[in-house]
């Protein structure tokens, strides 16, 4: 299951970020990558709002600022991780 | 589409350089909604690299205003409430009170005036796609959300008032109302934690379904030309072979209304200029009489031609096909029966079939609005209602001697005529006619490529630009504005780029009198032509072999003054603006 979230979720980071190399998205965070800007932000979380059919929360765009801690959230969703 | 498919899209298009210029005018942050719009327009362009500019938060009048100064590729304006008063957003804290209101409207109203010339002034340069605002007003009303108050009709009034003023606007297409409520439902489309959070006010699903009427409206399908009918149990009830011409009926007090709404939708279509045929399973000369009935609601020469026989219909198809001269992929067959829909599939798969289900009128409801979509068209040209009956005459041409198809028509034959060509060099702006010739030619079409009005606008203003067009009646009736070519004037010679005739004015020598026009109005040598053969343009390529100039591998193509002299004699009269 886990697999399998890291796996869409990385899909996630491909379309917005697609020049970053697919070994670097796990260690991807807002203070490490320049292209990571407050638009892509709100676009990365829509995207994976949209592959994983949950609504993220004011708080939750605040919060989910790296590939880490978005997987760390979604794991912790009872229908997704 | 997906916003995840929207930015895959985009990144497997990406390539090469960029091919189209796309303006998003808003004043809210454009987002998810260039993202839409891109992955929309690369769509329609087939893979072309389409690049979005957008302009500055919160200055729509700002961003009108610049892009009215670039005038570049085309531009999406799209207005939301806040654009037109600020209190009538989430992130504005001017209040909502019963006070305020008379100044809102005011203001709403003042702004709108605004917007409309602006809108005017960059549509005079580029197209444009318009949306009004789609949002839902704030609850702003002292009456339950099921009772409107005379506030929020007022607002809705001004924006109508304004979105039919531009409607009224060449250049300007207004996204309708009602089909973006049918795709994307008012109480869906508005998500206030982007709004609040980003400055984006729209749902991923709103976003899509706006970008998606924009690109409709910038970037057309082509529209089908003609539409095949059945007659029995489909434009009217009955069989008439049974019943008798006086028993078939279309009428509410006989319960065949259903057939009434499909003449009404079939006399409008007739209008704009698409092309209807019967194929009936049926006697002739029976036909003939019903069609004569003076209560059918169209006229009955809008069906050319008719064909009524025992043969399959897939034979009158191909019959109908001839006689329009146009492909099976622009053409509709609409009848009751979904076995000679079936068998006409068979041998033309291209040909769109649909079934008339006249005791469903729910379906039928629904396949009216699917004529509308598939013959839609953006604007109907002189040429457009002149179709049908140009195709009678050429009929009448055929029979009288002249054969439209190997230009074996005798001199004798044009010259009594009584044609006259009228060849001006005049032309200066954009006009839909002519690039719709460009782009749906393919017969006469010098090499297949298509333009953007974008393109079209830019080759007229390069330059040296030449831009020539034709128009064309003699005896038979006029064919209206039948030619366009376009180049580029160098001191020895001209470039033709672009060069694009009507299969209906094929085998009148016209294409002849339009390169002797040229060689007489301009002081060069020869024309150069960026000729491509094409599975379609045979009868060009038919042309230039003629003059003895045609070498495919050659490019461009050239024809010197000398080898225009072995052109046959030019029969019309011709009339030259330049």
């Amino acid at each position: 299951m886990s697999t399998d979230v890291r796996e869409r979720a990385s899909r996630c980071f491909q379309n917005v970020f697609p020049g970053l190399p697919q070994g670097e998205i796990p260690h991807a965070s807002m203070a490490s990558l320049a292209a990571w800007d407050s638009l892509a932000h709100v676009t990365l979380l829509m995207a994976i709002e949209e592959e994983f059919s949950l609504t993220f929360s004011p708080a939750d765009f605040q919060e989910l600022t790296s590939y880490d801690l978005i997987i760390d959230f979604m794991e912790s969703q009872p229908s997704h991780g | 589409m997906t916003l995840n498919q929207a930015l895959a899209t985009i990144h497997s298009h990406r390539q090469g350089s960029v091919q189209h210029s796309l303006s998003l005018l808003c004043g809210f942050e454009p987002l998810h909604l260039s993202t839409f719009l891109q992955a929309h327009a690369m769509e329609r362009l087939e893979g072309s690299n389409v690049a979005v500019k957008t302009g500055i938060f919160g200055d729509l009048t700002g961003n009108l205003a610049r892009a009215t100064e670039h005038q570049e590729g085309v531009a999406a304006v799209v207005v939301e409430w806040p654009d037109l008063d600020a209190r009538l957003g989430l992130r504005a804290s001017g209040g909502w009170s019963r006070s305020i209101r008379l100044d809102i409207a005011k203001t709403v109203a003042a702004r709108l005036m605004q917007l409309a010339d602006l809108i005017e002034g960059l549509a005079s340069g580029t197209p444009v796609a318009l949306a009004g605002p789609s949002l839902p007003l704030p609850p702003l009303g002292h009456t339950p959300p099921d009772q409107a108050t005379t506030f929020e009709l007022l607002l809705q009034e001004h924006v109508l008032t304004f979105l039919r003023r531009m409607s009224e606007r060449p250049g300007v297409r207004v996204v309708h109302p009602t089909w973006l409520e049918n795709v994307s439902p008012l109480s869906q489309r508005l998500d206030p934690r982007l709004e609040i959070l980003a400055g984006f006010p729209y749902s991923l699903k709103h976003a899509d379904a706006l970008a998606a009427a924009l690109v409709n409206l910038l970037y057309p399908r082509v529209a089908k030309k003609g539409l095949i009918v059945d007659l029995d149990d489909t434009l009217w009830a009955g069989i008439v072979g049974e019943v008798g011409v006086e028993s078939i009926s279309w009428h509410q007090e006989h319960g065949t209304q259903i057939h009434a709404l499909l003449q009404q939708m079939l006399g409008q279509l007739a209008e704009s200029g698409v092309l209807l045929a019967i194929a009936s399973k049926n006697e002739a000369a029976i036909v003939r009489q019903a069609l004569q009935r003076p209560d059918l609601l169209l006229p009955a020469d809008s069906f050319f031609p008719v064909i009524a026989g025992w043969g399959p219909k897939s034979a009158a198809v191909k019959e109908i096909l001839q006689a329009w001269n146009v492909g099976a992929e622009s053409v509709v067959i609409l009848d009751d029966n979904p076995m000679e829909l079936e068998e006409v599939r068979s041998l033309f798969p291209e040909v769109t079939g649909l079934r008339f289900t006249p005791g469903d009128p729910a379906a039928v409801w629904r396949l009216l609005g699917e004529l509308r979509e598939l013959f839609g068209k953006q604007e109907v040209h002189t040429e457009d209602v002149l179709r049908a009956s140009s195709l009678r005459a050429g009929e009448a041409f055929r029979s009288a001697g002249g054969n439209l198809n190997n230009g074996t028509a005798g001199a004798e034959f044009l010259a009594s005529l009584g044609g006259c060509v009228e060849i001006d060099y005049r032309l200066a702006s954009a006009d839909e006619r002519y690039l719709e010739l460009i782009n749906k030619t393919n017969q006469f079409n010098l090499n297949g490529a298509r333009m953007t009005q974008a393109e079209w606008n830019a080759a007229l203003h390069a330059d040296g630009a030449v831009a020539v067009t034709v128009s064309y009646r003699d005896k038979f009736g006029p064919l209206g504005r039948i030619a366009v070519l376009l180049g580029r004037r160098a001191p020895d010679h001209i470039r033709v780029t672009a060069w694009a005739m009507s299969c209906r004015a094929f085998s009148r020598k016209i294409e002849y009198h339009l390169l002797d026009s040229m060689f007489g109005e301009f002081d060069v040598e020869c024309l150069l032509f960026d000729f491509r053969a094409t599975s379609r343009n045979e009868p060009l390529q038919s042309f230039f072999r003629d003059l003895g100039v045609f070498t495919p591998a050659a490019e461009p193509l050239r024809l010197s003054r000398g080898d225009f002299r072995r052109r046959p004699p030019l029969p019309h009269e011709v009339r030259v603006w330049s």
